[in-house]
């Protein structure tokens, strides 16, 4: 254990001359490259850290999961009802039912009048006779329905508007309520408008969790790097005391954040992928007994880029405001 | 290089570490800092780190007034001082050469121009065999000198060494002072603290004496030698 000869042989190297300038700014020599480099280190030792409590950081990692899950499906079941709304939507159907008392005749002048409207796609008259065949069809009551002395069932005429909009249908509905032949107008997709408004709750309802999980990450992945930066304390004070900034020091933190939010966003893809395989089964036996063909879409390729992004972004922010604020409270 | 003019540091608690300290070292010289132990050697060397703030007086290092620093200027007059530290200091998840190349690091020195640099710094103090260590498998002495060897990586203006050759046989102390003096005499300015009296009488440097807090004495080198 001495020092060698060469060492004592290779003099003074520092000259105060040709002494570099002082190194006072952190990022003087970093090229690109070493840039790369640096960070390709700082995320290999966040990486093995992580790796190295594998338990405590599945269970952030799944904790962040299922925060960034529940928004997530409720958007993904607002876009699964819209786009079944979107199916509905160009068949918007208007029945009139018309007057007793106005023969086939002056209804199908009536049906012919509103076909030729510009505001109307459809038009068909349904005599009272028709109404009649078919009710008894529909119900199995044929015999008893022509033991009847008279029809109680009025004529009407379907109709399909061509704007489809809430408002156009509405005021078409005003209009035809006008005319003298007709009784009664019901719009036969009011409950599509029911949906609609519910669609448009469950998306406020989404909006409103999303502000509230953001938050709430911010507290768990804020948590989990105040640890990491107390468990680090004897290595920040060395950083501090050879004239490390705190920005220096938090450097170690941020992959730490990031690798949890983009493992957190991850998962919560994973376990969408697992609560929408457990519905479609069930969906798929609802919607035999109605005769329906109906299946819960996943997220799409874009939707899933948001939920990781989102989950990337909150983890590395989080961790850089909590690392920097407990760094700045340790003094050497 | 380093200057105190009437410094006194009380602690929070009332105990007063140094009483109306003045003296100053400039560039190119070396003084010792001796006295008994709790005579306020490592106040002396906290105030220079801007670790403690004197409680009265003025403190310039570097050309910098310490009684009124910034906290982000703290870091960067930090970069310009080497120092080593009676208990090491390192860092025990990194090996023999990241812990030298810690400084390098925050002053952003490119990786290559940084390992020529560590391995000038290891080979000066012995250790070039040792990179790949991790602190822990070393014994107190070699543990010491890796902290001396990341004090003067980044050829720092000033050198602070509270108690260097504690844990060294005389041989490898008198080797380390060897490295202590190149640095002087290209200018570095260094402050020694030390117990180690033969040490001190050996190298006939400037030695200030301070005894509860005070300056008791300033001894400059005999001319003799």
């Amino acid at each position: 254990m001495s020092v060698s000869k060469r060492s004592q042989a290779a003099a003074p190297k520092p000259q105060v001359k040709s002494r570099p300038k002082p190194n006072t700014r952190v990022g003087r020599n970093e090229s690109f490259s070493d840039l790369l480099q640096i960070h390709r280190r700082l995320a290999k030792n966040s990486g093995r850290r992580l790796v190295q409590t594998p338990v405590s950081s599945f269970i952030t990692v799944f904790v962040i999961a299922v925060s960034l899950l529940l928004p997530a499906l409720l958007f993904s079941l607002n876009s699964n009802l819209t786009s079944v709304l979107a199916g509905f939507e160009d068949s918007a159907q208007v029945t009139l039912y018309l007057h007793a008392g106005i023969s086939d005749a002056d209804a199908k002048e009536v049906s012919n009048d509103l076909l030729s409207l510009e505001t109307m796609n459809y038009a068909s008259y349904i005599s009272p006779a028709q109404a009649l065949d078919e009710f008894g069809t529909a119900t199995g009551l044929e015999n008893l329905l022509q033991e009847m002395a008279s029809n109680p069932l009025p004529g009407a005429i379907v109709v399909t508007p061509a704007n489809v909009s809430p408002t156009a249908v509405d005021d078409l509905v005003r209009q035809l309520q006008d005319l003298p032949e007709v009784d009664l107008v019901q719009i036969d997709s009011r409950w599509l408008q029911r949906l609609a408004a519910i669609s448009e709750l469950v998306g406020a309802i989404g909006r409103v969790l999303s502000l509230i999980v953001i938050l709430g990450l911010f507290f768990i992945v804020g948590n989990t790097i105040k640890l990491a930066v107390e468990n680090r304390k004897a290595e920040i004070r060395v950083i501090k005391l050879v004239g490390g900034s705190d920005m220096f020091a938090a450097r170690a933190f941020l992959y730490t954040g990031l690798f949890y939010g983009l493992g957190g966003g991850i998962l919560a893809i994973a376990l969408q992928g697992i609560v929408l395989v457990t519905f479609n089964s069930s969906l798929e036996a609802l919607m035999q007994l109605y005769e329906g063909d109906f299946q819960l879409r996943g997220f799409s390729l874009a939707n899933g880029l948001v939920v990781v992004l989102a989950g990337a972004t909150i983890g590395w922010t989080a961790a850089l405001l909590t690392s920097l604020r407990h760094i700045r409270g340790i003094s050497p | 290089m380093i200057k105190f003019d009437n410094i006194s540091k009380r602690y929070a608690d009332g105990q007063e570490a140094l009483v109306d300290v003045s003296f100053e070292v400039s560039r190119g010289e070396l003084a010792f800092i001796t006295g008994h132990s709790g005579a306020g050697k490592s106040t002396l060397l906290k105030l220079i780190l801007a670790i403690e703030s004197p409680s009265s007086g003025q403190l310039i290092a570097n050309g910098i007034n310490l009684s009124r620093i910034s906290s982000k200027q703290i870091a960067l007059h930090r970069r310009q001082i080497g120092t080593v530290f009676q208990d090491h200091q390192l860092l025990h998840d990194r090996s023999v050469f990241d812990n030298v190349a810690l400084p390098l690091e925050i002053c952003g020195y490119h990786p290559t121009d940084a390992g020529r640099r560590v391995r000038a710094a290891l080979d000066k103090v012995g250790l070039l065999k040792k990179e790949k260590s991790f602190p822990a498998a070393l014994s107190g002495g070699e543990q010491q000198r890796v902290g001396i060897a990341r004090a003067v990586v980044n050829r720092p203006r000033i050198i602070l060494a509270d108690e260097p050759t504690g844990n060294l046989d005389p041989a490898l102390s008198r080797e380390v002072m060897e490295v202590f003096e190149q640095f002087q005499s290209v200018g570095v300015c260094l402050l020694v603290a030390s117990h180690n009296a033969s040490l001190i009488e050996r190298l006939n440097c400037r030695t200030l004496v301070l005894d509860s807090g005070r300056l008791v004495a300033d001894q400059k080198p005999r001319s003799d030698s």
